[in-house]
């Protein structure tokens, strides 16, 4: 159910897919069309962006294959230690522990 | 009938459109050049790189327990680091504190606004934090006397010009990361409510975010509804990276547990793994038959595990480093809107649209 009042949401379609209702899009800024449209306004934002591209050019990148094998080796010393993964005996989770606790009154 | 144009102005006009074209042609060179030299490191596909991995066993996991008690749809948890109590928030506006052992209601508050979207338990489990359409994030101190009153001690700490759509502590409780509908991130004293570092960058709103672990040092990621997710840095609020490879809104991001690494999810039906030091995209994890929005994900303590919860009512579960779906979990009787391992990796709880909350084990 949408919030907005006297709007109808019946949902934003993107090709192929239906999208059942959307209610928090009504609430989004408008800040996708409302960048201002002053020529100077628009000027100082393209400097930003370009400064920033700069900024980000002169990053030390690492290749993918490094990267990946760090990753890897992270999963791979942490795998045992992880419950879900590796279940620890039911006794040792509380979640999946048979028992339930009661409260006295 | 429109008078001609003066000629200074027009002049003036005419330069202003060129440095903007010229502007722009720089801008689309860089994003080339950037493009380039993430292209030429990348001579693999983590999936390959994985290929020699063991491949993980079948998983039984199921609902331990289901929290009910919600009115409304349930729009965010987060979990305290006592790795068993929950806070909860929901579109009538009420903030639940539960016991996720025993499923007891400890505390419950009633926000004076709807669509409570962002809350977040503080470092040391006594307090809680909320915000949704009231634009504000509001600091609610716990109290051990069941019969207090909680909102009488509520602090507004954070002040947006939008709908709040996130919050997390930081390492204490004493500041708090807001994320907005405004396009900006920004960081605040809780005590004093003053605004200590905003962070501008997203062209619309930001909808989410995580800060990296602790060890490795002061910075966050952010998604928002651009299709973008910027790693910031905390201290001088720059934006440090970018990345751009979703076709939709991106619902949530989560850091990999080692920080070198965050995950996203987003209505494109897609969820994507993105190498901070490698600086691009390098796992989506998607199937043809998943087509309906992610809204959370969330890793397991290894980081193996990918949770997705999704909007059409299901999680899956994605291996990170094969990039195959190992699971897919019924139970929830509409959208999933947020999920959250709990801090020691046993459990993983799920809030949905259907009112309740569910724990997976």
């Amino acid at each position: 159910m949408c919030v907005c009042v006297g709007c109808v949401c019946v949902g934003w379609s993107q090709p192929g897919i239906l999208q059942i209702g959307n209610p928090l899009a009504h609430f989004r800024s408008i800040m996708k069309d409302g960048i201002a449209n002053n020529s100077t306004a628009s000027i100082s934002q393209a400097r930003k962006a370009v400064e920033q591209l700069k900024m980000e050019a002169c990053m030390d990148r690492i290749k993918v294959s490094k990267a990946a094998a760090d990753l890897m080796a992270y999963c791979d010393a942490h795998i045992r230690e992880d419950p879900l993964i590796v279940p620890v005996p039911a006794s040792e989770n509380p979640f999946r522990e048979k028992k339930f606790f009661c409260t006295i009154l | 009938m429109r008078s001609p144009p003066i000629p200074e102005m027009a002049t003036q006009e005419v330069q202003l459109n060129e440095t903007l074209a010229h502007l722009k042609t720089e801008s689309d060179n860089l994003k080339s050049k950037l493009e380039e030299e993430r292209a030429k490191l990348h001579d693999v596909e983590l999936h390959q790189v994985a290929e020699k991995v063991e491949g993980l066993g079948q998983f039984v996991m199921k609902t331990r327990r289901t929290l009910k008690g919600h009115g409304n749809k349930v729009l965010c948890m987060d979990w305290c680091k006592d790795k068993r109590r929950i806070v909860s928030s929901s579109q009538d506006g009420k903030v639940i504190v539960w016991d996720a052992f025993t499923t007891n209601k400890e505390h419950a508050v009633t926000m004076p606004c709807t669509w409570v979207m962002a809350c977040a338990y503080a470092p040391s489990g006594c307090a809680v934090a909320c915000g949704g359409l009231d634009n504000k994030c509001s600091v609610y101190p716990l109290s051990l006397d069941k019969n207090e009153n909680l909102a009488a001690k509520k602090k507004s700490v954070a002040m947006h010009t939008n709908y709040l759509s996130a919050c997390s502590f930081t390492n204490s409780d004493m500041q708090i990361l807001t994320s907005s509908g405004d396009g900006t991130c920004a960081l605040w004293d809780v005590e004093s409510g003053q605004l200590l570092q905003s962070f501008h960058g997203h062209a619309a709103d930001v909808l989410c975010l995580d800060l990296a672990p602790s060890e490795t040092g002061n910075t966050f990621v952010s998604g928002g509804c651009d299709k973008k997710a910027n790693v910031w840095d905390m201290r001088s609020g720059q934006c440090i990276q970018s990345f751009e490879t979703h076709e939709s809104d991106i619902n949530s991001v989560r850091y990999y547990p080692s920080g070198d690494a965050f995950a996203s999810g987003s209505d494109d039906a897609t969820c994507r793994l993105y190498d901070l030091r490698a600086d691009r995209e390098v796992a989506i994890y998607s199937k043809e038959s998943i087509i309906f929005g992610v809204s959370s994900v969330d890793f397991s303590l290894s980081g193996r595990l990918l949770f997705g919860g999704y909007n059409d009512y299901t999680i899956n579960v994605w291996d990170v480093l094969k990039g195959t779906r190992v699971s897919i979990l019924f139970g929830h009787e509409n959208r999933v809107s947020t999920l959250r391992v709990s801090p020691d990796g046993t459990a993983f709880c799920t809030g949905s649209w259907d009112h309740t909350l569910r724990i997976w084990a």
